[in-house]
């Protein structure tokens, strides 16, 4: 039986006695998304990379479609972490749809955490009324089959290979689109968990310090957006990147990580 | 070296010429290669790209550069490129065959493989990523297909397990409410429906095939009632139409809205938005629809992909197996009827073996009605009302309902409405015209048209009375009642072989009525005829005290020819007889009466006793009297205590003196109207000592059906002995309660006479 730490694939490095700060990537890839901000926290925190399960090297066999058919579930799966590794105020980092996991944890567990960072968040993708989230129900529609034609180089002859051999992550590097390879069911089903779900409501009850992280021109997550999450959450700090896209701390690592610190810093 | 050279053409160094070739300009390989070429800035914006591309694209280069490259992608291919491409181009350098659809000038889609590489500054900044792309229509197609294909495959293993668990439910279903459970509980699942409904045609009332046709549901979940409701009136006359235009799923819109308000309404009340009508069928014959409704899908707390709006069965696939299910629907139907009918057959068998068992023990009229309507409500009917002519009317000595809890409505029925029913009623009908009537539906302004006023119509309705058969009971030509019996809605019209099980019944109750009613109008007769011709009390005596006690036997019918007569003669004596007419029927009681009269007129010469009965012998021919009779002939002089007795054939009287009793000897000669024999009567001679009582009695008193006479005299003789009174009146009573219980088979004369002391 795999430990919750093997489950998700926890890696922790960084500062033991320093305060922890948890990356969670989004939906599409793995922990590899933090490679160029996590190494500027190892100097003074202590830095907790995970893969939610069913994405990077997670343990595949312990996905649930039942667990896992709302947000709720993987959030739960971070409150198993941090508790494992006997956590508190800790600075929880979530890009995409984790900054929405985010929110979920905080709220079933409270006292674990110091600081909430949401990174592109969008609490509901669909447009609805008055309300933009940026995309219409065909769209969506068409994300999924889009999804369905990238399965990434994924076959079911690779996964043993993959999941077999943890201990040896270089066979893994060979393979083609590596760090966003899933099972296609998986990730079919991650992308209606992600792009379905509506985390509104769940929004204006957040009493925890609180950084929107928002992008320019991001096309998952519109500014609009950002700014409703940021009036949302009372309180809440919204900090406009200059850095494009969806995945500022890929594309403007710096930037990133001095918009994280000037919020902890306060 | 041949005259042709590997490119064809002729007549120059082929070698040259290849080489030539092979010096090709960049410009032109970048240009016009067989796959389009982008170059971007880290955040995408195209900074060179080749003609291919611009041709492909139906866009120029000049509107290309500068656009972001994901911004030319579709919805869907935008997201990807966000969360995949770019983020695995940094991690990793470079991707490989990324599926992506290119948005063209005019709107269409080419699907595109992208392979892609980062170029990096050494310190590992990115400065421009290359892209190709290739074409990939065919191929993306044809991997499209592939996935239909399989996921087809899959959603049709899911139909035919559904189609599969159907049909062993089915099979093991063996009524029609059975079958309507299991479709409808399948079905809703199997479609994800939030509920389900069957509803099956009915008959019309008329059995018109024009008419409009009913429907009822048989079972529903999920469906709210006001929907059902709607459903019904929207049917009416075009379910026929509905139905034959098969699997229809209808979406709650402005159409529906604007033609079907009601059904709207419930919908939006219920927070339903689609619907779907199912024709249940077999060998073409349209047994009913089954109806699934639909919300939006809550798709486990996520948001659904479908617009609002969207009818909820639309897959060819899903109509498909609706269109099975409603067949498997329509033959299981089909056979629970079958097994149904089988199974009421034997139940119609099993109730006329028990109602002739029943009338043929039947005793009392009213009690045996009670008793069949009881048997009819268990095997063949939700109600049974019997009505009976009497001399007082028509009556209604029994109204049963099946279910307890609507026996109110039928004893309401029997109490309120008996006389003031309508002509049109069937019962009155079938009574008036002597033929059976059967509506096989009552639809209900039928009802409201035959009932006598608001409450009673009420009462049917209650009963959800959709049936009924009428039978007139009718015997050697007189109408002596109705059985009617219903069926509500659940159970179904009646059939013909439950009209023909209702006629048997009929005539074999109105035979058992015709026989009760006869015997009980002779038993009356006979009591009045008797009771008429008996003097109710003793005349006051000079010197003595009488008493009598006329007791009529109180089951069986049987009555008596018993009689007893007490008389004082003009000279102070008093002559007195207790006698008793052989059989017990109105014959015995007319015979005792002229006998009676007969007696009377002899007294005026006053014979002995003696010469009584052989006078009374003598002219017994003449008299022309129809049964043989014993009798005490006696005469007492209250004055002296001079006492003579003569017995024909009768029981020896008792005397009673100071407290001891003893039958007196008198020797009994031939029953009146016994064969001739010579000898003349004897009489008994003697006196009643003052303060002694006489007892004349028949013998209902001392014999029963439990104990032999000579028991019964010993009892008497005790009781009488005990009785420790010499008042006649006390006397009598005493006898009467020591020696007789509270049934009676057969009549009893008592007479007390006490010469005082």
């Amino acid at each position: 039986v795999a430990t919750v730490l093997e489950r998700n694939c926890v890696g922790v490095t960084g500062v033991p006695d320093a305060r922890p700060i948890v990356f969670v990537h989004g939906f599409g890839c793995d922990q590899a998304m933090w490679r160029f901000v996590a190494p500027d926290f190892e100097v003074d925190h202590r830095v907790v990379l995970l893969d939610l399960v069913g994405a990077g090297n997670s343990d595949l066999s312990a996905y649930d479609p039942e667990k896992y058919s709302s947000l709720r579930g993987y959030a739960a799966d971070i409150v198993e972490i941090c508790r494992e590794l006997e956590l508190s105020d800790v600075v929880l980092v979530g890009h995409s749809v984790s900054a929405m996991i985010g929110v979920l944890a905080w709220q079933q567990a409270p006292e674990l955490f110091g600081a909430l960072v949401m990174v592109g968040p969008n609490p509901r993708y669909i447009d609805d009324g008055d309300y933009v989230g940026g995309f219409s129900r065909s769209d969506i529609a068409g994300l999924l089959d889009a999804l369905d034609a990238n399965h990434l180089g994924w076959s079911t002859q690779m996964a043993p290979v993959i999941m077999g051999n943890p201990e040896h992550p270089e066979l893994a590097e060979e393979l083609t689109n590596s760090f966003c390879r899933t099972d296609p069911d998986i990730a079919r089903q991650f992308a209606r968990v992600t792009f379905l779900s509506d985390n509104r409501a769940d929004l204006p009850g957040v009493t925890i310090p609180t950084l929107v992280l928002q992008c320019s021109a991001d096309a998952i997550a519109p500014e609009v957006v950002g700014r409703f999450v940021h009036e949302s959450i009372p309180g809440s700090r919204f900090t406009l990147l200059a850095a494009t896209g969806h995945v500022p701390h890929l594309s403007a690592p710096e930037e990133t990580t001095a918009a994280i610190r000037a919020f902890l810093t306060g | 070296v041949s005259a042709t050279d590997p490119i064809g053409n002729p007549g120059q160094d082929p070698r040259a010429q290849l080489g030539r070739l092979l010096e090709e300009d960049p410009a032109d390989l970048y240009e016009n290669a067989p796959m389009g070429y982008l170059s971007t800035l880290p955040d995408g914006r195209i900074v060179k790209v080749n003609r291919t591309f611009c041709a492909w694209t139906g866009r120029p280069a000049g509107e290309l550069i500068g656009t972001r490259f994901q911004d030319l992608l579709s919805v869907g291919g935008r997201v990807f490129h966000e969360t995949h491409l770019a983020p695995l181009l940094r991690m990793q350098g470079a991707v490989r065959e990324i599926a992506l659809d290119v948005v063209r000038i005019d709107g269409s889609l080419l699907p595109c493989l992208v392979n892609a590489v980062e170029v990096r500054d050494e310190g590992g900044a990115p400065l421009l990523v290359r892209a190709t792309l290739f074409d990939a229509t065919a191929r993306r197609r044809y991997e499209r297909e592939l996935l239909a294909a399989q996921r087809a495959a899959q959603e049709s293993e899911e139909r035919s397990r559904a189609v599969q668990n159907v049909v062993s439910d089915l099979a093991a279903a063996t009524s029609v409410e059975g079958v309507a459970t299991v479709i409808v509980e399948r079905s809703r699942l199997a479609l994800h429906a939030a509920g389900a409904a069957l509803v099956l045609v009915e008959e019309s009332a008329t059995g018109e095939a024009d008419a409009v046709p009913g429907l009822r549901p048989v079972r529903a979940e999920g469906l709210p009632d006001a929907l059902l409701k709607a459903l019904r009136v929207a049917a009416g006359g075009q379910l026929a139409l509905e139905l034959a235009q098969g699997v229809r799923a209808l979406p709650l819109d402005e159409r529906m809205r604007s033609r079907q308000p009601a059904v709207a309404a419930a919908m939006d009340e219920a927070g339903l938005t689609g619907l779907v009508t199912v024709p249940v069928s077999a060998d073409g014959r349209r047994l009913g629809a089954l109806i699934l409704v639909f919300r939006p899908s809550t798709n486990g707390g996520l948001i659904s992909l479908d617009e609002p709006g969207t009818p909820a069965v639309t897959a060819p696939a899903d109509i498909d197996l609706l269109w099975t299910l409603g067949r498997q629907a329509g033959q299981a139907l089909e056979r629970a009827r079958l097994h149904e009918e089988t199974a009421r057959q034997a139940e119609r068998a099993a109730f006329l073996l028990e109602a002739a068992r029943l009338l043929a023990g039947a005793a009392d009229v009213s009690e045996t009605v009670e008793r069949l309507a009881e048997l009819a409500v268990e095997r063949l009917a939700d109600l049974c009302v019997i009505d009976l002519v009497t001399e007082e009317g028509l009556t209604r000595p029994a109204a049963r309902h099946r279910d307890p809890q609507l026996q109110h409505l039928a004893d309401e029925l029997r109490e309120r409405h008996l006389t003031a029913r309508r002509e049109s009623h069937p019962s009155v009908q079938a009574l008036r015209e002597g033929r059976t009537q059967w509506l096989r539906r009552v639809p209900p302004d039928l009802l409201d048209s035959i009932a006598a006023d608001e409450r009673h119509a009420e009462a049917a309705k209650g009963m959800d009375l959709a049936s009924i058969v009428a039978v007139p009971l009718i015997a050697d030509g007189r109408r002596l009642g109705v059985v009617t019996i219903c069926a509500d809605r659940q159970r179904g019209a009646f059939t013909e072989a439950d009209v023909e099980v209702a006629e048997q019944l009929g005539l074999q109750v109105a035979l058992v009525v015709a026989k009760a009613q006869r015997y009980e109008l002779d038993v009356r007769t006979s009591h009045t005829l008797q009771a008429n011709l008996l003097p109710p009390n003793p005349p006051a005596l000079a010197g003595l005290s009488t008493a009598v006690r006329y007791l009529a036997a109180t089951y069986g019918v049987e009555v008596g020819g018993d009689f007893y007569d007490v008389v004082q003669l003009p000279d102070g004596q008093v002559a007195f007889a207790v006698g008793d007419v052989v059989g017990h029927d109105i014959t015995a009681a007319a015979t005792m009466g002229q006998l009676h009269s007969v007696y009377r007129a002899l007294l005026v010469d006053r014979p002995a006793p003696s010469a009584m009965i052989d006078r009374l012998q003598a002219s017994w021919s003449l008299l022309g009297l129809q049964r043989m009779a014993t009798a005490l002939f006696a005469t007492l002089d209250p004055a002296t205590g001079q006492l003579r007795i003569a017995s024909a054939g009768h029981l020896q009287p008792l005397l009673i003196t100071a407290g001891q009793a003893e039958f007196l000897p008198v020797t009994p000669s031939r029953m009146l109207g016994a064969p001739q024999s010579p000898a003349p009567a004897h009489e008994w001679a003697g006196v009643l000592p003052a303060g002694s009582t006489l007892v004349l009695y028949t013998d209902g008193l001392v014999e029963s059906r439990s104990a032999d006479i000579d028991e019964g005299l010993a009892h008497l003789l005790a009781a009488a002995s005990a009785a420790g009174t010499s008042d006649p009146d006390e006397l009598c009573d005493r006898l009467l309660s020591e020696l007789t219980g509270a049934h009676r088979a057969d009549d009893i004369a008592l007479l007390a006479l006490t010469r005082p002391a």
